[in-house]
């Protein structure tokens, strides 16, 4: 029976709810979590939760010769194997002095910017995917087929290039090759022009993209964002500019920079990127220097490597990427090998982005920073008899594990 | 509200053919170069196992070539690269750094499968087989 004697009823209203987001993929198929804690559909605060994806490549390194290494750091992230291995091999080629010739340089610059378009055509298309739109995503993934295309013709997989070697390139391309990735991408430009058009004016994509995580110029700089998301917030952020590697010193480009500093401006600095990316593989292609052959006899590079080490940088599809490689000069494999990938900055760093939007955004802003979770794992170590855990900072992995 | 971009290509899409291929029946358009499997000719191989120690994936083994087959002088050790398929990444790197160039280079890709698929036929073909007694 109903008690009378009740007269009040006393609500405890939840503060905060906690709302995991992946690890089984949050955004894109990648393994990491975001623990949401919300006041209602608001975002109140976010922790960044890695290490679902470690593998222990720099370790993997270590154990393997200098050689043996360009092949497995191309492994890292299957999207950006070309930079991580034009990464390595440079970081390599100053430690043996060696410079390859232009051509090879040129072909390089091309391979890589061809992956600069597949990748951002990708997460252009997983963030259509991501708002609901599936219709455009399949567009730009059937329009991505025919840079995997081009990819294939010059280095001979979709994927994994396997294009870079101590002193040049591994393959050469040829008057009817090249015309069929000049094709290619003279086909392509109309397609991204017109993707461009309808990001700017869906409805659907702009109401899901406009001011949603928002950084401003001063944020960008402090948490030390790299790449497109940098850019979008008008930081003129790009080693491609500043380093002239390879042959970005030939190359004709602009960096794109925008001032919104919002999720749809970083994907709109994608898109403007792989236009610059088209034209400069054309320019790449009909000004291809003729100065000697680019593919080095593999079986007459140098075998010792001088002690000595080399700290390189390349401009990846997700931010500055950067490799530190040691020699001892005895021994044939690397004394150390160290990765810093831009989703580490990008990815890590992010938690304040998210807070004061809904929980519906968090996809979106996630994507918008186009995490990449493979290469960016970083230690946790459990210790299984006190049950404790430990998070090995950066100062110690940079010290070469010496605690 | 306006009309949306993407509407003339969903109508277009409805009539046209499907961009996607049914796939094993259907056979994906690759490059002549395309990197396929690759196999040692064992009429050219010296069994250095260069390969072997290059390979970063580890995914060839030096092997012995099986008694009833005629192997040629430059191969004293009767040694020959097996490469399991399963683990090889295709990086051609044992193409390129063979000494005496007898890797077989094709563009084959489809070799997924239930059991465990190696070099060894394709190998093994390339040598005369001797009769046992």
């Amino acid at each position: 029976m109903y008690d009378m004697s009740v007269t009040k009823i006393v609500e405890i209203p939840v503060v905060t709810t906690e709302v995991p987001i992946g690890p089984q993929h949050p955004a894109l198929h990648e393994p990491v979590m975001l623990k949401v804690y919300a006041d209602g559909e608001e975002v109140v605060r976010v922790d960044v939760n890695t290490g679902y994806n470690h593998r222990g490549i720099e370790k993997l390194c270590e154990k393997n010769t200098f050689y043996r290494d360009i092949f497995i750091v191309s492994r890292v992230c299957g999207i950006c194997n070309a930079v991580h291995a034009n990464c390595y091999v440079r970081a390599l080629e100053q430690i043996l002095d060696v410079t390859p010739n232009r051509r090879a340089k040129f072909l390089r610059v091309l391979s890589m910017e061809l992956e600069r378009i597949h990748s951002h055509m990708l997460i252009n298309a997983v963030m259509a995917e991501i708002v609901g739109f599936e219709t455009l995503f399949m567009q730009i993934m059937l329009d991505r087929e025919k840079v995997m295309k081009a990819k294939e013709i010059l280095t001979g997989n979709r994927v994994s290039a396997d294009f870079m070697i101590v002193g040049g390139v591994r393959r050469d391309i040829d008057d009817v090759k090249k015309e069929k990735i000049k094709e290619i991408l003279l086909k392509l430009k109309p397609r991204v022009e017109y993707y461009v058009k309808v990001f700017e004016e869906d409805e659907t994509i702009l109401k899901r993209l406009i001011d949603v995580g928002k950084i401003n110029y001063r944020d960008a700089t402090s948490h030390s964002f790299v790449g497109p998301p940098a850019r979008a917030s008008g930081v003129r952020i790009d080693s491609r500019a500043s380093d002239k590697y390879d042959a970005y010193d030939e190359i004709p480009f602009n960096v794109v920079t925008r001032n919104e500093g919002d999720s749809w401006a970083r994907m709109m600095v994608r898109w403007s990127e792989v236009m610059e990316s088209i034209e400069m593989g054309l320019y790449i292609l009909s000004n291809l220097p003729l100065d000697g052959n680019p593919v080095p006899d593999e079986r007459r590079l140098p075998r010792k490597f001088p002690p000595g080490e080399a700290f390189t940088r390349v401009e990846a599809q997700r931010g500055e990427l950067t490799y530190y490689v040691m020699s001892d000069g005895k021994s044939q494999n690397p004394y150390r090998v160290k990765i810093r990938t831009p989703s580490f900055n990008n990815i890590v760093n992010s938690a304040f982005m998210y807070v004061g939007y809904s929980l519906a955004d968090v996809p979106v802003i996630l994507t918008s920073l186009d995490p990449c979770i493979s290469c960016m794992e970083r230690v946790t170590v459990i210790d299984l008899e006190k049950g404790t855990r430990e998070r090995i900072p950066f100062k110690q992995l940079s010290s070469g594990g010496k605690r | 509200m306006k009309r949306p971009k993407l509407l003339e290509t969903v109508l277009r899409n409805l009539v046209s053919k499907p961009a996607t291929i049914q796939y094993p029946r259907e056979k994906t358009t690759i490059e002549p170069d395309f990197r396929g499997i690759q196999y040692a000719d064992l009429s050219k191989c010296t069994g250095c196992s260069l390969c072997s120690i290059e390979c970063p994936a580890d995914a060839i083994k030096m092997t012995p070539i099986p008694q009833e087959y005629a192997v040629p002088k430059i191969n004293p050790r009767r040694l020959y690269p097996l490469i399991n398929y399963g683990k090889c990444v295709y990086c051609y790197r044992c193409v390129k750094v063979c000494p005496v160039n007898a890797y077989i280079v094709t563009s084959k890709y489809d070799i997924a499968g239930p059991t465990r698929y190696t070099s060894e036929d394709l190998s093994l073909k390339t040598l005369k087989e001797v009769k046992s007694q």
